[in-house]
């Protein structure tokens, strides 16, 4: 590796100095109040009781885990969206990538453009697809109407599933685009002459994206899959806009749960808990992704 | 030569400051409050608008210009009990639903010593005696002035129940009079009939009634009417959850058979979309807010003005007699923050916006959803003459108010509210059945019992029991099976 | 094309199908492309009409797709009644110093990472748990210490939490970038005398420069999208834009989907000049940072 290869001698302060900056700021504003709610998180802080609280324990953790069956249902229902959210974003990232590699003139502007759903908040998003979704004011019920392809109003939300069609719809089209620049990038990092010696070889079309594009850009679809799966742990701002957890408690996830308890029912200590919950399990979530790549890549040598 | 220079400086400032300061006496006379700023904070864009329209004559009165903050309405409480506990706040005119009054209360101003000081006048004398009893109090003490109304009357297009084919095939149908519906077994009985046809003699696919079902609460508002009607109440004298007794349970069967007849995408309306289709004439009939008539009086948009029709939300027939139990929801009132540093300018606005004048502006007004809430404010000419039919619209207000029923305002009301909405959208989404559902909301409420102090809850309770008493509404455990 | 010259007669008629089935491919292309963005530029369309629409036609039907008599009206209703104004200067402040202090931090980390492995595993995957962290687990503590330190509603509280929360991702592309970075350049440089510091500002940063721009305006678009935080941590002086659209979107928007509606249009507007500025560099910035481990 060519980190290796700096031979300057070094002053031992210097790493330390260099990433100083952002140390000391993660410490002032992370670990603090991330020590305080770990604290307040076996206490019965509650906001609307006032500032004062008491020790419980574990109380929190326990009511979560074992009597909360509406978080418990909100780890299930996230599960349930991610999903499918990140094969489509994987699968429609890559076409869309594919497709842009393909094409010569315009490409820069037609990449910023299909880029720009990614670059725009999640309450954004939501307002936009409550405006499309709408029964009475919605762009889709009227075109549909209009079209006569729709009866009366389709109701993107008649039933749990198709209630999680319409979320998994929303957040495909807001973050292929990100799955999609991340995958271009990785595809054009890959050498012409692979695809040259390829053709040599007789690969060509499908076999050259087989055999060559897809081994390669492996890589680059777990850091993108890693990097989403993350983030849709935290899906919050597409529920609370669009279906604030509804109808029932279908498409209630973990982060807009959590975010019930503590500014719906003011339970910050409660909030606090289930934090760490989702924390923890999104870390041993990622802990054994790594492990897993790391074996298959063992595997492959 | 210098001394003179300086004499007629200080002349020429004398000069200048005589000039400037008699207009300036002038006007502090007329605005004791000059250069006052005020900070109000509200939770919606559109309160803010409500409150723009009264600002011009706090100014010209009082000499106050009122700055204010918008928080998004969802985490709103949240976000101001935090800034309040920390024994500071930002505000001086704080707006909060009197529902959440076992929240607020210590941090609001108590009115009386400063009616006393200030010779300050509320008009107390023209507010309906459920708020005045119910929600204007912490601890006894009057704390706050109503903003909004915020009670449910029933709107209908006479189109639909006018209409002689219809008036016939239902008469065929039902064996009885088509007509607005007075009780829940009507309500039912016509959103079945009257779902999927054209009532109104066109080929359109129309729907049976109007209804706002999402699960923040929403839910919840739509299906107490029938609980109390049923004789229901929220808890018994022991705390103990009465919301999964008969009344409750027949409540919610009754909606989950007549949720069909209702528009798709019901379960996610809020107040908006059935206001919406009211108007444009494809729903019949819908219970909601009172805002609602403004718009069905908006010539500009509305389709049915002059054909619509206003009365109290349907109740139950309890021998020979109806009961109607509208909903009054956690509305929108004003106080003055306990920690404001100008509680005496403030207490002067918060006496001119309430005043009958000024806040029949903000509730006239077509762009706000404000409902109306003084008693002159139903009798106010002007009002009476703002539309076609503003007159029954009025009336069934004013018919309204002696029957409304308020939140259980206790400790944690958001809570027990939330989780009970919860539960009955699960139901209404068929996910549980009613009794199932029901059955897990009153266990939610006994957790939020014990976790306030069942003891402590049960005191103030006993207290909002009283007084809920005192307007007329008590458990009968018995209208659940006689109710018609 | 290529193939056709290589081989001028042998193949005429299998050329001829080849440069048919060429065009067939590249229309497809074209019309999928089209079809694409139809989909994830649409919504913006409908909301830019909304917000130009008279109030009698947000429900109209047959619905006023463009609507004729368009008006700027609810965005000067947004502007003098609603202080958007102040809303979005506010949000431009946060924003534009928020991405020069994250990339200020994040520069000499991503260095330190980059060259010296500093602290090995261990830093990134803090900083790939503080990714993870939901906003409410640090809301309120954070609230409270601002309180103390008197931070609340002020740009710098808002500031330095957006640049926190930033670093990570920007740590993690600058890392790849500083790694593919040539490093004889760099120690030319350091052999003639300049300090590391010196060597960093004044040759690597001029080459990585699209880089960093790409590292800045995400960072830019990340801080002015947030909102939690926002409606949390701010006051009257310093709510963003965020919180203006939430505010008409949440509790009934009724009457006021033209103000909700050019309230959002005036907050994706970041988005679209960011991707039209970065056009070029999107994918290069991407492609040196986020490929290589």
């Amino acid at each position: 590796m060519r980190v290796g290869a700096l031979v300057l001698p070094r002053k031992r302060w210097e790493p330390f100095a260099f990433a100083s900056p952002s140390l000391v700021l993660i410490a002032i504003v992370i670990i603090f109040p991330l020590a305080y709610s770990f604290w307040l998180s076996f206490r019965n802080f509650d906001l609307s009781v006032g500032p004062e609280s008491e020790f419980v324990g574990g109380a929190n953790y326990v009511e979560a885990l074992i009597r909360d069956s509406r978080f418990v249902n909100s780890i299930w229902n996230t599960a349930i969206i991610i999903g499918p959210s990140l094969v489509l974003e994987l699968l429609v990232g890559l076409g869309l990538a594919l497709l842009l590699s393909r094409i010569g003139r315009g490409r820069p502007i037609i990449t910023a453009l299909l880029a720009i759903p990614a670059m725009v908040s999640p309450v954004m998003a939501a307002m936009a697809w409550r405006m499309m979704f709408g029964v009475k004011y919605g762009a889709i019920n009227n075109l549909g109407r209009q079209l006569g392809v729709i009866d009366v109003y389709f109701d993107w939300f008649s039933s749990p599933f198709i209630s999680i069609v319409a979320i998994v719809l929303v957040e495909v089209w807001h973050n292929t685009a990100f799955m999609m620049l991340v995958l271009l990038a990785g595809l054009q990092s890959i050498p012409q002459e692979l695809y040259d010696a390829g053709k040599a070889d007789g690969a060509e079309g499908w076999r050259s994206f087989w055999y060559i594009t897809l081994p390669l850009l492996k890589f680059t679809m777990m850091v993108g899959l890693m990097i989403r799966l993350i983030d849709l742990t935290k899906l919050f701002g597409l529920i609370f806009v669009l279906t604030f957890g509804g109808p029932g408690g279908t498409t209630e996830t973990v982060a807009f749960s959590t975010y019930l308890a503590g500014f719906n029912d003011f339970r910050m200590s409660y909030a606090a808990a289930l934090s760490y919950i989702i924390v923890g399990g999104v870390l041993a979530l990622t802990l054994v992704f790594m492990w897993v790549q790391r074996i298959r890549e063992m595997r492959a040598a | 030569m210098r001394k003179l220079a300086i004499l007629a400086v200080v002349l020429m400032v004398i000069a200048l400051a005589a000039w400037l300061g008699l207009p300036v006496a002038e006007v502090k006379a007329a605005r004791p409050y000059e250069g006052t700023t005020i900070r109000a904070v509200v939770n919606a864009e559109y309160v803010k608008y409500s409150l723009s329209l009264v600002e011009p004559a706090i100014y010209d009165k009082l000499g106050i210009k009122v700055e204010t903050e918008v928080i998004p309405l969802d985490p709103y409480v949240a976000k101001t009990l935090l800034e309040f506990n920390s024994g500071k706040s930002p505000w001086d005119l704080v707006m909060f639903g009197p529902s959440f009054m076992p929240d607020y209360g210590r941090h609001l101003e108590p009115l009386q010593p400063w009616i006393e000081k200030l010779k300050l006048d509320f008009a107390m004398d023209d507010i309906p005696d459920v708020y005045k009893k119910l929600m204007l109090r912490h601890e006894g003490k009057i704390v706050s002035m109503p903003y909004d109304g915020d009670v449910h009357i029933m709107f209908w297009n006479k189109a639909a129940f006018e209409r002689a084919d219809n008036k016939k095939k239902f008469k065929a149908k039902h064996g009885y009079d088509l007509a607005p519906p007075k009780t829940w077994k009507q309500w039912d009985d016509q959103a079945a009939f009257f779902h999927g046809w054209g009532w109104d003699g066109t080929d359109r696919k129309l729907f049976g009634a109007g209804a706002s079902l999402k699960g923040n609460n929403y839910s919840y508002y739509w299906w107490r009417p029938r609980f109390f009607a049923y004789g229901g109440q929220y808890f018994d004298a022991g705390m103990k959850p009465l919301i999964n007794g008969p009344a409750g349970v027949r409540a919610l069967e009754e909606m989950v058979k007549t949720i069909q007849y209702y528009p798709p995408g019901v379960l996610l309306f809020e107040s908006e979309e059935p206001k919406t289709m009211l108007i444009k004439g494809e729903v019949p009939m819908l219970f909601s807010w009172t805002s609602t008539g403004k718009r069905v009086g908006n010539e500009k948009e509305s389709l049915i003005i002059g054909k619509a029709g206003f009365g109290i939300v349907p109740g139950a027939e309890i021998d020979g007699k109806i009961v109607h139990r509208p909903d009054l929801t956690p509305g929108r009132s004003m106080a003055v923050s306990k920690y404001s540093s100008k509680k005496e300018a403030t207490m002067k606005v918060l006496e001119l916006i309430s005043d009958p004048e000024q806040s029949l502006k903000i509730v006239m007004d077509p762009k706000t959803i404000m409902d109306p809430w003084r008693n002159s404010h139903f009798k106010a000419p002007a009002f009476r003459k703002a539309f076609p039919g503003a007159d029954e619209y009025l009336d069934a207000i004013l018919k309204t108010f002696p029957h409304v029923v308020p939140d259980p305002i206790l400790p944690g009301a958001s809570e027990y509210m939330r989780k009970l909405s919860f539960e009955i959208t699960e139901a209404l989404a068929k996910r549980k059945s009613p009794k199932e559902a029901l059955d897990s909301a009153a266990a939610e409420w006994n957790k939020v019992t014990e976790r306030r102090g069942r003891d402590k809850q049960k005191a103030l309770w006993s207290e909002k029991m009283s007084e809920m008493k005192s307007v007329g509404i008590e458990y009968h455990p018995d209208w659940a099976q006689k109710a018609k | 094309m290529a193939i056709a010259l290589d081989r001028p007669r042998v193949a005429s008629r299998s050329a001829r199908t080849v440069r048919i089935r060429r065009a067939v491919g590249l229309a497809l292309t074209w019309v999928t492309i089209v079809v694409a963005l139809v989909f994830f530029l649409g919504p913006f369309f409908w909301i830019l009409t909304t917000s130009v629409k008279a109030n009698e036609d947000y429900f109209a039907y047959p619905p006023v797709w463009v609507p004729a008599d368009a008006s700027l009206k609810h965005y000067a209703g947004l502007f003098t009644r609603s202080s958007g104004a102040r809303y979005f200067t506010n949000s431009l402040m946060i924003s534009t110093l928020s991405m020069v202090a994250a990339l200020l931090v994040s520069l000499p980390t991503a260095y330190s990472i980059a060259r010296w492995r500093f602290g090995g595993g261990f830093l990134s995957m803090v900083l790939l748990v503080l990714r993870m962290l939901p906003a409410i687990a640090l809301i309120i503590p954070l609230y409270i210490m601002y309180k103390l330190l008197g931070l609340t509603n002020s740009y710098l509280g808002l500031v330095i939490v957006y640049t926190v929360l930033y670093v990570p991702f920007a740590v993690w592309l600058l890392v790849g970038f500083l790694r593919d970075f040539p490093v004889e350049i760099e120690e030319a440089a350091l052999i003639d005398g300049c300090s590391r510091l010196r060597a960093l500002v004044a040759v690597v940063v001029p080459i990585i420069a699209p880089g960093l721009a790409v590292v800045a305006l995400f960072s830019f678009i990340a801080t002015w999208n947030e909102f939690l935080f926002a409606i949390v941590l701010t006051g009257i002086e310093t709510k963003t834009m965020m919180v203006l659209v939430t505010s008409f979107t949440s509790g009934g928007t009724d009457m006021f989907y033209g103000e909700a509606s050019a309230s959002v249009v005036l907050g994706v507007l970041p988005a679209f000049v960011v991707a039209f500025m970065l056009q070029r560099y999107l994918v290069k910035g991407l492609a040196l940072g986020g490929t290589k481990g």
